[in-house]
């Protein structure tokens, strides 16, 4: 399992480092100016060798381990609308970074589209702490969203806890599935 | 905590008894709401036997006074009330009250009692109590209630007699308020009350969005409770539950949350992320004046007030997981006080400010410990997995909790000392985050 856990992380730990250097840097006060920086994300992207093949993940099983990372979960565009958590943390997972740039970019494009960050937590531990533990999570998706540029005006956050679970069981693939932040368009919609 | 785990052991002679109160109630009950079912699954082994024979006219009467008692006395966990088929015979009164058939039994206290249809309507309800080894009547009463009325005398006497023979009052005339979740249900949420025997359900509000963190007021006449009703936003709400009026008095932008009501009934302890992260104020319910109580990168969230007022017991991220800290609300000052173990959170605290009641992490399970705050021990009196929102009688006896039972949620009641378990398993749906309501 582990021997094939590592490939894995390889691959989307590749794509995030790519993806990086086309991100602004982390002061996310200078993404808070905003239409004149939609145009100007080329002349950073550094030359690129040729168009990256899309590894062929389909062989990586599926875990409730390495769900919430799995490229299977988010297709890169603003057609994935939820993004996964590992248990206990609110760090954005690396296979869901190409997907909230497409989000970013598409909210950049579009100023009236206003999105909802919808936290969630699995059901294990109390009910008001898991409210705050997913509040935790929509900031970080937040967070990278502002990052790219998005502005604050259409970005708004709820933090549901464990209250509105996605999936009803209670082993650890339903968990996995339910520790999330769901992108809600209120407005815009793509 | 170990010698608590033998005593457990010591009490595996389980009082396996189901009552039927509420098989039986429900062929008289109009309300066709779904009602909690009640079951002793763990007794006292030196519970107290008792008998509770049938009153006199019951069987004609719309509410068995006497079924009520019994069963009130039983989910005590403290009698062992003597089934009615093994009664050597049934005293309706002092006159025909014959100890020796109850000695022989080893019983120790006998109910009798009547109940009388009146012409103008109602009924006349009376009961003695007598001690089977001094041969003596204890004490006796006469109510005259309207029928609609006859639970409330049932729960009224069972109170009498437990604080008769126990010393402390009793929690049969309380509430209990809870949410249930029905998927399948067009209003998934809603927020419920009922008689702490299950019975006589009523509900508040139903809604498409989560209902979350019910309390009651210090009088029991109101209720607060965070709803995400509004656009799917959170909000704190008040409600009066005789008027039904409510009013939002939080809806800041981030959380609002975790609401519980000072001792004086003046002010509303709550959680709000409205400055950065979870925090919390106490807002002054008159004035509307907020005041931050927390500051602390970490999360600070689930404020109960203690008893004199003065402090508030939360939990805190603020030294990694979620332990529990004790507030002075004066000036501000925090003090952890759980130790065991790497997470804590969600407490209650006893009446009488003895006992912290809160959710305690070992082995991945969660369960229900108890902090004896002048001794400093702490024992985890429930077994399950996945206990949740424990909530304390008005008298201190009892604590109940959210658990699951076949991945349902279900209501459980456990004593202080973890000797005493009834399950309240719900026929349909989900139950969750008890609160117990004061004496009303």
């Amino acid at each position: 399992m582990r021997s094939l856990l590592n490939p894995l992380f390889a691959i989307v730990l590749a794509a995030a480092l790519a993806a990086c250097s086309s991100t602004p840097t982390e002061d996310d006060t200078s993404a808070t100016d905003n239409m004149s920086q939609q145009t100007d994300t080329s002349p950073v992207t550094p030359v690129e060798p040729s168009e990256p093949v899309k590894p062929d993940t389909s062989s990586i099983p599926l875990t409730a381990d390495n769900f919430y990372n799995h490229p299977s979960n988010y297709d890169g565009t603003t057609d994935s609308r939820v993004i996964y958590f590992a248990f206990d943390s609110n760090t954005v997972p690396a296979a869901a970074f190409e997907t909230l740039r497409a989000h970013a970019t598409y909210l950049k494009n579009n100023a009236n589209a206003k999105i909802r960050l919808e936290g969630h937590a699995d059901e294990r531990g109390t009910r008001e702490y898991n409210v705050a533990l997913s509040e935790r999570r929509s900031k970080a998706v937040e967070k990278f969203l502002r990052v790219q540029g998005v502005a604050s005006s259409q970005l708004e956050i709820v933090s549901y806890g464990e209250e509105k679970p996605a999936a009803f069981g209670h082993g650890e693939m339903d968990w996995a599935k339910n520790r999330r932040v769901e992108i809600n368009y209120l407005s815009g919609r793509p | 905590m170990i010698g608590v785990l033998r005593m457990q052991q010591a009490c595996k002679r389980k009082v396996w008894t189901q009552i039927s109160i509420a098989l039986m109630a429900a062929l008289w009950m109009v309300n066709a709401q779904a009602e909690l079912l009640i079951k002793v699954t763990e007794g006292r082994v030196d519970a107290v036997p008792i008998a509770v024979v049938p009153f006199d006219g019951a069987q004609n009467a719309p509410e068995d006074v006497s079924q009520i008692v019994q069963a009130d006395l039983h989910r005590s966990g403290q009698f062992k009330p003597l089934p009615p088929e093994d009664m050597l015979s049934r005293p309706r009164n002092e006159q025909e009250m014959i100890y020796r058939d109850f000695k022989v039994l080893g019983t120790e206290y006998v109910i009798t009692g009547s109940m009388k249809a009146q012409e103008t309507g109602g009924y006349e309800v009376s009961y003695a109590l007598f001690d089977v080894a001094r041969q003596k009547k204890l004490m006796s009463e006469t109510y005259r209630p309207p029928e609609s009325q006859l639970r409330d005398v049932a729960h009224a006497i069972s109170d009498r007699i437990y604080e008769q023979l126990t010393g402390i009052p009793g929690a049969f005339s309380t509430k209990i308020l809870y949410v249930t979740h029905n998927r399948h249900d067009a209003n998934p949420y809603q927020l419920q009350y009922a008689d702490a025997d299950g019975h006589r359900v009523t509900t508040i509000l139903r809604s498409k969005e989560p209902i979350m963190s019910p309390t009651w007021s210090p009088d029991g006449r109101k209720i607060a409770y965070v709803s995400f009703e509004d656009q799917g936003r959170p909000a704190i709400y008040i409600h009066s539950l005789a008027t039904t009026e409510r009013e939002k008095v939080s809806s800041f932008s981030g959380i609002n949350g975790a609401p519980d009501w000072s001792p004086d009934g003046q002010k509303l302890a709550l959680t709000l992320s409205r400055d950065g992260n979870p925090e919390i104020y106490m807002l002054n319910l008159s004035t509307k004046g907020l005041t931050r109580l927390t500051n602390n990168y970490g999360i600070d969230t689930e404020p109960r007030w203690l008893p004199d007022g003065e402090h508030l017991v939360f939990t805190s991220s603020r030294s990694g997981g979620p332990q529990i800290y004790k507030l002075n609300i004066n000036d501000k000052s925090v003090r952890r006080v759980s130790f065991q173990g790497a997470y804590n959170a969600r407490s209650d605290v006893t009446p009488d400010g003895r006992y912290l009641v809160y959710v305690h992490r070992r082995n991945g399970n969660f369960n229900v410990g108890v902090q004896d705050l002048q001794r400093g021990t702490f024992n985890i009196v429930t077994r399950t997995d996945m206990d949740e929102s424990p909530s304390v009688a008005p008298n201190g006896s009892m604590v109940i909790y959210g658990t699951q039972h076949g991945g349902t949620g279900v209501l459980e009641a456990v004593s202080i000392d973890g000797r005493v378990k009834v399950e309240l398993p719900s026929k349909e749906g989900e139950v969750r985050e008890p609160a117990w309501s004061p004496f009303l």
